[in-house]
């Protein structure tokens, strides 16, 4: 069980911030931060402790797995709990990423730094044809803050190659809003196809999120349709050709019974009359 | 009754399965097609820059051509029966998809896949359930519960087929390759043997008016073509039988579906997004929607088969009025029911009534009318409701964002239904009573204006046969 609570207030140009988490039994946390801008962030951890409670522990911070240089310091127990606080200066995409505070060797609660995630991502590709265009588009989701900008990339091998409108404007179209984005990508080939990333501009970094596109013929479709359009000719011959046997079959006994039905023809045409009256 | 006014006894079996099933393929494709297409309107609507209300459009474009296009249909049926048209139908719909798929603008789907789509499968939906009158008599509510069950299978598969598809293909390939899934509509219509066919070779055209020895040949001889030709032609209304107007059953039946159905389907339309303003998950509301389908689809053939019981069959319009009754209590009581299990409980009783609905709606319009006029009617019925099938959702979309929440529009459903359903049990009762009285009388009741002129007419003419022989 953890709780957090959370306490803002800014000074001039730079605001502080602190985060702060309550850790009971012996488990470990995580916390997701986002950030918008670069910040210097206070980071606050409260243990509760274990059975032992020693009046000493050491506590210290990881950053991303390693720790953080003369961050190791001797915790008093203090009201029946021990507290570690550091500040951290984060100022661009290299201070992201996940701190944690350690008391002793036992309890842990980490701090996941980053900017604001894309959350609907498409993680089926899009399909479009050789010729036609498509459109590629990002959101970033109405509870989020807004991006300043977009930027669009292409996957080249492991790399990113930025798309930029004006090299190529009658290939590439971006269409940015707020909180939307949509690439248009006209005349596709085949090459065309793969990876594609939309980046949302924040100052402290710029998040990804990643759509893939697949170009394929027009020949691809138009085999299952081929196939079920010889599927559909073979039933309705075969199901016409049954009933024509069928109808041979029972015109020669028809006319039999036709022959026949002609001699009774009057007087049946007496006793429907009567009827009618 | 049957056999004098047909000339021959409907076969109740034999064929006729082969063609319930024919009917299952056709009435499945036109009532599934136009939902099962919303999957591809996100894209669609990307992909040509377009709002969400224009691409809706497409729906209410295409659910209107195919009402609209009923007494096209029946007017067709009428003159070349159910197999052509059938055929030409699922050519329509096909040929509109695969010109859908290489659409450039919006109104070249509005077109293609809106108005000739449309259209087709108005030439799909009438024929399907006239050929079935003609082929059923005494097991004929069966055959209808079984037919009309084809619209929630052929939904349940369409709609993950169209999800495939579109993963695989993109809108244009699935457009394509629907154009030629649908293209089974016309194996469903070569199914459709016209009911003579195998016993008789095709008659001669010559009309028995002017031939008195004719006329006398085919009062005697069991052949429905003849007689159609010389009703047809005796009467002015050569094309629709617009005296249906003045028929009791028919005026009761158009007027009870028309406030019907501005509250029958918005319950089905909103049902997800009822449940989800609840609070409940994406995926449970359209759980839930399964649910309804499943019940639907099992509740049909269900009805069809109650309806088909001696108890039963002989009153079937109560039969109706009760269903149609239930639907609108089943609304009223709705917003009454707490919880995702309330919404459960609502979505098996609803699907049991719509389904006990769908399953008669046409039986009962060919038990009153007759499966002779039948194809006139069920055209004239489905342009006369288009009004109230398109006004119905969005009136009620209207209603729920006036006043922020759903009941009231589930209390407004209900009503549109229990109202209907209250006034077909009168009226019905009132309308048993006359048609008893009639029959006591020894009138043939459905012999109205055009079968009793036609048959004074040919016995005058074979009178004046005799006379100049004589």
């Amino acid at each position: 069980m953890a709780e957090c609570c959370f306490i803002h207030f800014s000074r001039g140009d730079v605001s502080h911030r602190v985060r702060a988490s309550t850790l009971h039994a012996g488990e470990s946390h995580t916390e997701n931060v986002e950030l918008l801008n670069p910040v210097n962030l206070a980071l606050q951890c409260t243990w509760t402790g274990n059975q032992n409670k020693l009046p000493n522990i050491t506590g210290f911070w990881r950053k991303d797995g390693d720790e953080v240089e003369n961050s190791r310091v001797t915790v008093q127990l203090e009201g029946d709990e021990y507290e570690l606080k550091r500040v951290f200066s984060i100022v661009s995409e290299e201070s992201l990423g996940s701190y944690s505070c350690v008391f002793g060797s036992e309890a842990k609660i980490e701090f996941v730094l980053a900017a604001p995630q894309i959350g609907e991502v498409r993680d089926k590709p899009i399909v479009s044809y050789v010729g036609d265009s498509v459109v590629i588009a990002c959101k970033m989701e109405e509870t989020k803050p807004k991006p300043g900008s977009w930027n669009w990339y292409k996957a080249n091998g492991t790399d990113k190659e930025q798309i930029f409108v004006v090299a190529e404007p009658l290939r590439y179209e971006i269409k940015n809003e707020e909180r939307k984005t949509k690439l248009v990508v006209h005349n596709l080939t085949e090459a065309d196809g793969g990876l594609y990333y939309c980046g949302a501009v924040y100052a402290i970094s710029t998040t990804m999120g990643h759509v893939e596109l697949k170009v394929i013929s027009f020949q691809e479709p138009l085999k299952p349709f081929i196939a079920i359009v010889i599927e559909v000719i073979v039933l309705v011959a075969a199901i016409l050709l049954y009933e024509k046997s069928q109808s041979k079959k029972n015109y020669t006994e028809g006319s039999n019974r036709e022959t026949q039905g002609e001699n009774n023809g009057p007087e049946g045409s007496s006793s429907t009359r009567q009827r009618k009256i | 009754m049957a056999a004098t006014k047909r000339g021959h006894a409907p076969p109740d079996g034999g064929w006729g399965w082969a063609v319930v099933f024919g009917a299952f393929i056709s009435i499945g494709f036109s009532y599934a097609f136009p939902k099962s297409l919303t999957i591809y309107f996100k894209e669609i609507q990307e992909y040509f820059t377009v709002s969400y209300s224009e691409i809706a459009w497409l729906s209410s474009v295409m659910l209107a051509s195919m009402y609209a296009g009923g007494p096209v249909s029946s007017i067709l049926v009428n003159r070349y029966g159910s197999r052509p048209v059938v055929m030409v139908g699922g050519l329509m719909v096909s040929a509109g998809m695969v010109l859908a798929s290489f659409g450039r603008t919006i109104m070249h789907l509005y077109l293609c896949v809106g108005v000739i789509g449309g259209l087709g499968l108005a030439l799909n939906l009438q024929p399907a359930l006239t050929i079935i009158g003609t082929y059923f008599q005494v097991k004929r509510p069966m055959a209808n519960g079984i037919a009309m069950a084809g619209s929630p299978v052929i939904l349940f598969t369409l709609a993950p087929l169209n999800q495939f598809l579109f993963d695989s293909f993109g809108w244009r390939g699935s457009f394509l390759i629907l154009g030629g899934i649908v293209l089974n509509c016309c194996v469903a219509g070569a199914l459709m043997r016209p009911v003579n066919n195998n016993t008789r070779p095709k008659p001669k055209t010559e009309p028995p008016e002017r031939n008195g020895a004719a006329a006398e040949e085919a009062a005697a001889a069991s052949d429905t073509g003849e007689q159609d030709e010389s009703e047809s032609q005796g009467c002015l209304h050569k094309f629709i039988d617009v005296s249906l107007f003045k028929h009791r059953g028919f005026l009761i039946y158009l007027i009870g579906n028309v406030v019907m159905f501005f509250g029958f389907f918005a319950p089905v339309v909103f049902m997800a997004a009822y449940a989800k303003h609840q609070g409940i998950d994406e995926y449970s509301a359209a759980f839930l929607l399964s649910i309804f389908a499943l019940v639907d689809m099992f509740m049909r053939p269900a009805t069809g088969f109650i309806g088909n019981s001696k108890w039963v069959r002989p009153r079937i319009q109560y039969f109706f009025s009760f269903a149609v009754s239930f639907n609108g209590v089943c609304h009223l009581l709705c917003p009454l029911l707490p919880g995702y299990v309330g919404l459960v409980v609502y979505a098996v009783i609803f699907g049991l009534a719509f389904g006990m609905v769908c399953a008669l709606l046409f039986e009962v319009l060919m038990d009153l009318v007759g499966a002779k006029r039948f194809s006139s009617a069920v055209g004239l019925v489905t342009i006369i409701e288009c009004g109230p099938v398109l006004l119905g959702p969005p009136l009620s979309g209207a209603l729920v964002d006036i006043f922020g929440e759903y009941k009231y529009m589930y209390y407004a459903c209900g009503v549109f239904m229990l109202v209907p359903g209250i006034f077909f049990f009168i009226m019905h009762y009132f309308n048993y009573k006359k048609l008893d009285e009639e029959k006591r009388q020894n009138v043939p009741v459905d012999m109205r204006t055009c079968e009793e002129a036609v048959q004074l007419k040919m016995s005058q003419d074979s009178n004046t046969a005799h006379d100049t022989d004589g």
